[in-house]
């Protein structure tokens, strides 16, 4: 009887302690600096050298590139799967110029499968909600000064390959 | 009075069921209350790690290993880093080695602490599986800023680590020892004491050194019977030979043993971690690794001390940078095999006290 008793007091003991429960869709929880989220990519930084392709262990990502006038490669697509994506950083670690990162977001849940396709476009951004905006915060961007530029030229070169790619058609 | 008839009932256990701590299916044969057959029904889970793990780099493998014993994903990242290491005979740097043993020995922490959490539930006790999780969130949250995840860690590298520890973790870690110690304390004035639960598990599913041998128990389920076995003082590998800890045993080999020396273990863990952080030298996180690992071709077998027994990696490797073929020895899979012959004769009450006590997870039975 003692120990029950002795068990009891231990749980009354803790009844004016604060809660720890977070309520989660009203409070979201922070994440650290590490925290390994959804991806975003930057197309700029992007030397198409396909290593994050080649380590995934669930071969989630998938891209194209070509070769632009200045004998530069240039990427035309990215998509990452996050229906068998595992988030498991291997794509980052072998990024030679921080083209693809992670980000805090983690809330992927969709309505259908689809939807779990992230194209470029929608990686970028994702790019601009999460460093991109704390970059320009700080000033220290990759694309210099206003925010709206880095969007047009991204947006632009999507064009411009779309033409190509059109042109190529006719 | 005419003799009433009787049969044996076959009921299932599982695989949807919460006391079986994952997809665990156990068909029982039962004559009244009385367990007259138990056939443990594995597979659930399986996701064929091991053949998918031929067609995978080694550095590949490691985020599959998270998600054997999903509870201490450390120590299954570790089972295999060391094993390619000791194959390709690499130099970890000091301060590498001293950080795998810290998250290690917390992650072994946070993998008792469930324990003791799920064990409690199983038997019809809420508050602890609450208390614990209070704990284990600290140990994740650290976790969570060392590596990034909190379940999945990848955090363990063929030749040292990821990450180095972010400013200010250690002294975290040196202000949670105290802490934790504070909890274990509470949980023995909570649980230890309680005359339901000793009740329910004193003299439960007990067996000897020397059958837990025959079945080839390791951990915690054959140190329960007496036997002082532990890979981390028997076999010492990584840096463990130079921490001051002792391995608690049992004596009767029940459940109370097993539940008791989860706790003991937990004490002795913080201590290697306390020496840890006191030892833990500046420099690299990473050796010197060629660029694309290929160890010589041939058979190796490394065994870490697992959460719950012996974790051993087996590979055989033809030079190439894919292992040929690679076992995973999972400590959960071999203890369960007693299960049957523990349960015979039980009553059905029991076969959730005697399950909770071997301590499985499913990820790992199935691999």
């Amino acid at each position: 009887m003692f120990g029950f008793l002795k068990g009891l007091a231990v749980t009354i003991s803790r009844l004016p302690k604060k809660k720890v429960t977070l309520q989660y869709p009203e409070v979201k929880p922070e994440w650290p600096e590490r925290f390994r989220g959804i991806h975003e990519f930057i197309p700029e930084r992007c030397i198409v050298c396909n290593q994050c392709a080649r380590i995934c262990p669930t071969s989630c990502i998938s891209l194209s590139g070509t070769r632009g006038e200045d004998r530069k490669l240039r990427i035309d697509t990215y998509d990452i799967n996050f229906e068998i994506c595992i988030l498991c950083d291997l794509c980052t670690e072998v990024c030679p110029t921080e083209a693809i990162k992670m980000t805090g977001e983690f809330e992927l849940a969709a309505y259908s499968r689809d939807q779990l396709y992230k194209n470029m476009e929608w990686l970028y951004q994702n790019y601009l909600r999460h460093s991109g905006a704390k970059e320009l915060e700080a000033g220290t961007g990759e694309t210099g000064g206003p925010g709206e530029a880095g969007v047009g030229a991204a947006a632009g070169g999507g064009a411009a390959s779309e033409q190509k790619a059109g042109g190529t058609d006719e | 009075m005419a003799e009433i008839r009787t049969e044996e009932m076959l009921m299932n256990v599982g695989p949807q069921h919460p006391s079986t701590h994952g997809v665990l299916r156990l068909v029982v044969k039962l004559d009244g209350e009385t367990i007259v057959d138990v056939d443990p029904v594995v597979g659930y889970l399986h996701r064929g790690t091991e053949k998918l793990a031929e067609d995978l780099q080694y550095t590949q493998i490691i985020p599959y290993t998270d998600r054997m014993d999903y509870l201490a994903a450390m120590l299954n990242n570790y089972a295999l880093v060391h094993a390619v290491e000791e194959a390709m005979e690499l130099q970890i740097p000091e301060r590498a080695e001293y950080l795998r043993v810290i998250v290690m020995e917390l992650n072994r922490i946070a993998s008792h602490l469930l324990f003791i959490g799920a064990y409690l539930l199983d038997l019809g006790a809420m508050s602890p599986f609450l208390y614990v999780f209070q704990d284990r969130e600290r140990i994740l949250q650290l976790f969570n800023e060392i590596c990034g995840a909190r379940i999945t860690y990848n955090y363990m590298r063929i030749g040292g680590v990821k990450w180095d520890a972010p400013p200010g973790w250690i002294e975290k870690v040196q202000q949670f020892v105290p802490h934790m110690r504070e909890s274990i304390k509470m949980l023995h004035d909570l649980i230890t004491g309680n005359e339901i639960f000793l009740n329910r598990v004193k003299g439960i599913g007990a067996y000897d050194a020397e059958t837990a041998i025959a079945y080839s128990l390791s951990g915690i389920n054959l140190r329960c019977t007496g036997y002082k076995w532990d890979l981390r003082r028997n076999r010492p590998y990584s840096i463990y030979d130079r921490f001051d800890f002792e391995i608690p045993v049992g004596k009767n080999g029940d459940c109370f043993d097993r539940y008791i020396l989860h706790l003991e273990e937990m004490e002795q863990s913080l201590r290697i971690v306390e020496q840890a952080c006191g030892q833990i030298p500046e420099g690299p996180v990473m050796g010197k690794v060629p660029k694309i690992l290929r160890p010589p071709a041939g058979e190796y077998y490394s065994g870490i001390e697992g959460a719950r027994g012996e974790l051993g990696v087996y590979f055989v490797s033809d030079g190439k940078d894919k292992p040929y073929r690679l076992k995973f020895r999972r400590p959960s899979f071999v203890n369960l095999q007693l299960l049957p012959s523990l349960l015979k004769g039980q009553n059905m009450a029991n076969l959730i006290a005697i399950l909770g006590a071997v301590d499985i997870v499913l990820g790992e039975v199935d691999c």
